[in-house]
């Protein structure tokens, strides 16, 4: 073997290992910003912002519908037909001791099922059982949130 | 030749040592595979869970377990690794063994949707990965995350209000409401129509000088405008400013009679109350959605325009849901002239001069202009032949290819969703050009839309799986009864079989068996406020006292069911006292007022006895939810005992809220 076949061989090796390293800069010029997800990001953004899990989210939506005229909107017990109750609603957001079998009880059922008033009534014929799910959750999500 | 047998045996101990390493490897890999080792991890779980009699009960779990659904196209193996998913025992478990959240298994059996239907996904693959739980390069439909679940919701269920799917619902009215499928053909919203104004006489009806200011950026004007922006270059604006300003069919009504200079507008503004304009226009922020907003409506139209409009809106308007009021001359100048001083800007002028233009060149551009950007897909204009739907079709657009759909400067994953997403959000952001108008919608209603539309896919699914979208025939009375229909534009907010406008609180279909004929009448020619917490109210239409007869005859001679006028009426004493102790005992108090007391979330139930029939009270306490989907009245799962008494007593109250006196026999 000539010396300078050797020589020209490593030549040619340098030549390519730099092409390659000059090509591989080349493409990555910079940190890629990582790919985004802009529709998950608008709903997490309109619906979390009370940073509400998404049956959570659902519940208060119900919530407004159905419940917040008597209990408020963010359940505190000062809906615009509160004072016309006796007793008034109870504020949720400082219930303690009401697990998830109870609020249940009490949504599905009405007050009375649980012996007291029957000033809120049983939506468990009206509601499909998601949505008394949902009305759950949000409920159960007042006192967490009430910092 | 020895040499030769040499290198033979060498080759084939090679190989046969190759080949015992890859079996060997082989059978370890199948044996460590993730849902052995899943299935290994759930049953020393289940004995945590489990008391040993439940343990002997269990079915025990050792293979791959799929389900099957040829139906769909589907083979699911989550359940090799889910292995809880349908067993309550293990709600609220470590992952993935936890019981399925909620009640869904309950609606959607496991063993006929699987998993994938709903939450898409890789139902095939038998590890977390593969599974794409994740987005994975070269899946199209990795799971999808709880957020925009509501697509596949879609899938199955057509209607434009699907159950328990708001943000579905959600989108679905948004396109109604925008009338996405005036420019594109959309599965799912055929039949429906989309109305801007007719354009025929608007040179008769704008100040010129508002106009460009509109077409410019129709949300300058009205920042709830259901008309997106264009993007028109100036030459364009002043084009179709000359062509649409050209556009004079029919001129208003005659007013030159009018003393504009004795016009009364706090009279004006007192009408405006009264014939409850609110319930379909906004004024400042505040109204219904109906009708335009107001608010700045002195900026807009000219005097002898409105006056005419509001004398005959049907003329100009054929397919407007805008009633037309009775009122006299004197009453429509002072409404007019008030809602001209009211809703307008500081900063304009007296009406200027009509203009003519003379320049046909300019009016011809302005023409094409009009046509090029599919004007004629919402507003009607006789000089121009409809040209059928300008933009691509969106069949199927849920299955494009996600790596074929442009995404402009936008780094973003490659998803349809996130595709139409922006195309929606923000149309000329792509990397194409774009004719399709910016609505000026905001991320969240842009991210409902699309995941409505993420719910069009191609192929269809079995008709056992789908839930149409109910298509109710138009109605249209004929006779005396249909011009009132038409000329008062009931069906603009009541529904007859599922037809027409639901801003009224229960559908006609069977008012006559559920309203008193007097009472009726009475309500025709003054409705006041049967639910106060209520805002949209039906309009005081200054009927004629005998118009009011004929619906209210005619309602309660053909709009009846007959199983609730059947019902039996014989109550005693007792009955009314039994139902006056369950009025008490079951709360109605909380949202009824029975003489002024009582909560005011339903309607006063004082004077019942004259506003309702005895069969409808009982009927709609049995089933509140049959007779007005999503009503607020609960269902309190009453027996037919319960009904009747609570509707022996409803019925004995008079207007002050004690027992009615009892009429003479006739």
């Amino acid at each position: 073997v000539k010396p300078s076949v050797v020589k020209l061989g490593v030549v040619k090796l340098g030549i390519g290992l730099l092409l390659m390293g000059v090509l591989s800069t080349g493409c990555r010029s910079g940190p890629r910003p990582a790919p985004g997800d802009p529709l998950l990001d608008a709903i997490r953004a309109d619906e979390r912002g009370a940073n509400l899990s998404l049956s959570e989210s659902q519940g208060k939506r119900l919530f407004a519908q159905y419940c917040a005229t008597c209990h408020g909107d963010e359940g505190r017990g000062d809906g615009q037909n509160a004072s016309n109750l006796s007793p008034p609603p109870p504020d949720l957001t400082t219930a303690t001791g009401r697990d998830t079998a109870y609020i249940r009880k009490v949504i599905a059922e009405g007050s009375a099922a649980t012996g007291r008033s029957a000033l809120s009534p049983p939506w468990g014929h009206s509601l499909s059982l998601q949505e008394v799910d949902a009305l759950v959750a949000f409920c159960e999500s007042l006192g967490r949130h009430k910092s | 030749m020895a040499v030769e047998m040499n290198r033979l045996h060498v080759a084939f101990a090679c190989l046969g040592v190759a080949f015992l390493l890859i079996f060997s490897w082989v059978l370890f890999h199948e044996g460590t595979a993730e849902w052995r080792t899943t299935q290994a991890r759930f049953r020393r779980f289940e004995t945590t869970v489990k008391n040993p009699h439940q343990l002997a009960q269990s079915a025990g779990v050792a293979g791959l377990r799929q389900i099957w659904l040829p139906d769909l196209g589907r083979v699911d193996r989550c359940v090799t690794c889910h292995l809880g998913i349908d067993d309550p025992a293990f709600a609220g478990a470590q992952q993935p063994f936890e019981a399925h959240p909620g009640t869904w298994l309950t609606t959607h059996p496991i063993e006929k949707f699987g998993c994938t239907a709903c939450h898409d996904g890789q139902g095939q693959a038998t590890d977390y990965r593969s599974a794409a739980h994740r987005p994975l390069p070269f899946v199209l439909r990795p799971m999808r995350p709880l957020e925009t679940i509501e697509a596949t919701c879609g899938t199955c269920h057509r209607s434009l209000d699907p159950p328990d799917a708001p943000r579905l619902a959600e989108g679905r009215r948004l396109i109604v409401e925008s009338g996405c499928f005036s420019c594109h053909e959309i599965p799912g919203f055929e039949g429906l129509t989309f109305r801007g104004p007719a354009l025929d006489s608007l040179g008769y009806k704008v100040r010129p000088e508002w106009l460009p200011l509109w077409l410019r950026d129709p949300k300058s004007y009205l920042t709830r405008s259901k008309m997106g922006n264009f993007r028109l270059s100036p030459g364009e604006i002043a084009g179709l400013q000359a062509f649409l300003l050209s556009q004079r069919a029919s001129a208003p009504l005659d007013s030159t009679d009018i003393e504009w200079a004795r016009a009364d507008s706090a009279n004006g503004r007192a009408l405006f109350g009264e014939l409850r304009c609110v319930s379909c226009h906004s004024v400042n922020g505040r109204g219904g959605t109906m009708g335009p907003e107001l608010t700045r409506i002195g900026d807009k139209v000219r005097r002898d325009w409105l006056f005419s409009y509001l004398k005959d809106p049907h003329r100009v308007q054929p397919d407007t849901p805008m009633l037309q009021y009775r009122l006299t001359d004197g009453q429509l100048r002072d409404l007019t002239a008030f809602l001209l001083e009211e809703y307008r800007s500081p900063e304009t002028g007296p009406e200027p001069p009509r203009v003519t233009y003379q320049d046909a060149r300019l009016v011809t551009s302005g023409q094409a202009v009009f046509e090029r950007r599919g004007c004629p897909s919402c507003h009607r204009l006789t000089a121009i032949k409809d040209p059928g739907r300008i933009g691509p079709s969106l069949a199927g657009i849920a299955d494009r290819d996600p790596d074929e759909l442009p995404y402009g400067r936008n780094v973003v994953r490659h998803t349809t969703d996130n595709y139409i997403f922006l195309k929606v959000l923000l149309p000329d952001a792509l990397a194409q050009p774009s004719s399709m108008p910016t609505f000026g919608f905001t991320p969240a209603e842009a991210a409902k839309i699309a995941l409505a539309l993420a719910s069009v896919r191609k192929a269809d699914l079995p008709a056992s799986y789908v839930l149409r979208r109910p298509v109710p025939p138009p109605y249209r009375p004929a006779g005396t009864f249909g011009e009132l229909v038409a000329r008062y534009r009931c069906l603009s907010c009541h529904s007859v079989g599922g037809y027409g406008g639901s801003l009224s609180t229960v559908p006609l279909d069977r008012i006559g068996s559920q309203l008193q004929h007097d009472y009726l009448t009475g309500y025709l020619l003054n409705p006041g406020a049967v639910r106060v917490s209520v805002e949209a109210r039906m309009p005081v239409f200054h009927m004629l006292p005998a118009e009011a007869r004929t619906i209210a005859d005619y309602l309660s001679t053909v709009f009846l069911d007959d199983s609730l006028e059947r019902y039996d009426t014989s109550f005693t004493a007792a009955d009314r006292r039994r139902g006056q102790e369950l009025y008490g005992q079951l709360g109605c108090q909380a949202c009824h007022q029975v003489g002024s007391r009582g909560g005011y979330v339903g309607p006063d139930l004082s004077g019942t006895g004259a506003r309702l029939k005895p069969g409808w009270i009982a009927a709609w306490l049995l089933h509140p939810q049959v007779q007005k989907p999503g009503t607020l009245q609960p269902d309190y799962g009453l027996s037919a005992a319960d009904a009747g008494a609570l509707t022996a007593y409803l019925g004995s109250l008079g207007s002050g809220g004690g027992p009615r006196e009892r009429e003479a026999a006739p």
